[in-house]
């Protein structure tokens, strides 16, 4: 019995060590590619260097993605937070069925797979011509994220204590300025963690904007995209590496403003 | 009572109506998801034409008629069934296994195990693909390191061929499924183990009749999660798989931007999106039958 209680713990040590290793190393991979010293992208890299970080910002077409990227999920933070702000607030005064009706509608696109929302996308805002777009791309990306920032605004509302708005209304604050002063100040992480994330989810995203997006609106994913199924170069490297860069930036932000464990549970 | 400007305003601010502030994320998901959605559903009953997308305004079941009877176009949809399926049963698995290692442990080496599966939820699927390219190559790492322990005398297939489509998607899925697991299993009381265990029952017993049916509501979210997703799987096939591992999504994509056939392509996207909320429902149905719930 002792014998094979300890065969069973290194097989599961063995076990969960492989998946570990398995799970961080793309970013391992990328990194070190994105210093090779030559043109080839060979992991592990023999030589190291930086030519790869400078050549990348002299390409207009990376730069652009880069700017494309960036404004895409800032916009994508910005308008699902604002969403899902509002939702939530608005969500607390529903009855339970209407509540359930709604955290329904927005969670299923979420759970439709990204082909068939950009399919369906591009034929709906081809027909008015609003294809190729940056912000019909942050349309598409707050499907996604939406869904996120509300269930975090409704777990951080849910552990707010509203007694204290209560208490700033009695003592004669109109219900604007409670909530300004009093809920605001009391809920930041929850938002800060809720931007982060719908950022984070547009960042990365690229099925939808594969299809969404013209030559002059790819974001970094699309245009790696392109890259990796023509000629490799290290710069797809590069261009990922600041993707991850940028990704765990955003989540270290999120991660101190609500805690690690509650990352994994709000969402 | 009577609806005047100032009236609505007392009511505002009276917070009597501030129900109302779910509108803009209903009116959102109405314009940008039910809509379009329904668009979608009048695209594939339209006629097919040679020349460009659709035939405005026509009716027609032509568009479902040609994918139902189109050996390639079933023949990728069966495949993606059995892609979705062999996906989700390795992704269970998997994340089961990692989950449970994450709950045991401690201190350090849990925010390890956790911080491992939010930098690959968090690294882009298409980074993560490219890495799979690098990793897994007939020259790459993984393949170099098992041909020098000598099981193997040539590489494994493990990019390029239904492997490493299999590889790919688990690299997109198992993330999530694991946080899935998780988020469940974190609120099981370790002690439960202790007590299993002093009660004579062996550790694979303990965790086996003990822990895991904690887990089953998260282990179908997590199923929900793998199967769906794999269902819609695009790109890890494309890149990580070879011409044989076509998918729908695959088939979606060419028949809209190589065939401009947006009617056959809405039929078959309205397929997959059937597929996923019959797989929703029925999962909905064990759910309530079991009585567990999640808010995740």
């Amino acid at each position: 019995m002792g014998n094979t209680d300890r065969a069973l713990r290194w097989l599961f040590r063995a076990g969960y060590g492989t998946v570990f290793l398995l799970l961080v190393a793309p970013v391992v991979v990328v990194t070190a590619t994105s210093l090779s010293a030559t043109t080839a992208v060979t992991f592990p890299p023999t030589d190291l260097s930086f030519r790869w970080y400078t050549t990348l910002f002299t390409r207009r077409v990376w730069m652009q993605a880069v700017q494309n990227s960036l404004l895409t999920a800032g916009g994508t933070a910005v308008f699902s937070t604002g969403l899902g702000v509002a939702g939530a607030l608005g969500a607390r005064h529903l009855s339970d069925r209407s509540q359930i009706a709604v955290s329904g509608l927005v969670l299923v696109p979420l759970l439709v797979p990204g082909v068939v929302l950009g399919v369906s996308l591009l034929i709906f805002f081809s027909r008015f011509g609003l294809q190729q777009r940056l912000s019909t791309i942050v349309l598409a990306h707050a499907l996604w994220a939406t869904p996120l920032t509300f269930s975090v605004m409704r777990a951080t509302f849910s552990r707010f204590d509203w007694q204290l708005q209560e208490a700033a209304m009695d003592l004669g604050a109109s219900r604007l300025r409670a909530f300004r002063e009093v809920v605001v100040p009391n809920t930041v992480s929850g938002l800060v963690a809720a931007a982060a994330i719908a950022f984070v989810v547009s960042l990365q995203e690229f099925i939808m904007a594969l299809f969404l997006s013209g030559r002059e609106t790819r974001t970094i994913p699309v245009e790696s995209w392109f890259a990796l199924r023509g000629s490799l170069s290290p710069l797809v490297s590069v261009a990922s590496t600041l993707l991850v860069g940028a990704v765990v930036l955003t989540l270290i932000i999120a991660a101190t403003a609500i805690g690690l464990e509650r990352v994994a549970d709000d969402t | 009572m009577s609806v005047t400007a100032a009236g609505l305003r007392d009511r505002l601010q009276n917070g009597e109506l501030r129900g109302l502030l779910v509108a803009p994320i209903v009116l959102f998901d109405l314009l940008v998801f039910v809509v379009p959605f329904g668009y979608l559903l009048r695209i594939s009953l339209t006629e097919r034409t040679q020349r460009g997308a659709f035939v405005e305004g026509s009716w027609s079941l032509e568009a479902f008629q040609y994918v139902l009877s189109t050996p390639t176009l079933i023949d990728s949809f069966l495949f993606t069934l059995w892609f979705a399926a062999g996906v989700t049963a390795l992704s269970l698995g998997i994340s089961l296994l990692y989950a449970y290692a994450i709950w045991r442990a401690a201190g350090g080496l849990r925010v390890a195990l956790l911080g491992g599966v939010l930098v690959s939820m968090l690294t882009a699927i298409v980074v993560k693909l490219f890495a799979v390219q690098q990793l897994f190559a007939p020259n790459g790492v993984i393949n170099q390191g098992v041909l020098a322990t000598g099981v193997i005398q040539e590489p494994l297939a493990l990019i390029n061929s239904a492997a490493g489509a299999v590889i790919g998607q688990l690299y997109i899925v198992v993330p999530y499924s694991v946080l899935a697991i998780y988020s469940v299993l974190s609120s099981v009381d370790e002690s439960l183990l202790d007590a299993a265990r002093d009660l004579g029952a062996g550790r694979l017993r303990a965790v086996v009749e003990v822990i895991i049916p904690h887990t089953i509501p998260g282990l179908i979210v997590a199923g929900v999660i793998s199967f769906t997703w794999s269902v819609g799987s695009f790109a890890a096939p494309l890149l990580a798989g070879s011409s044989a591992e076509r998918t729908t999504g695959i088939a979606i994509s060419d028949l809209l931007q190589q065939n401009f056939d947006w009617a056959a392509a809405a039929a078959m996207g309205l397929l997959v999106a059937t597929t996923v909320f019959v797989a929703l429902a029925v999962t909905y149905g064990l759910l309530s039958y079991t009585g567990g719930g999640t808010d995740g």
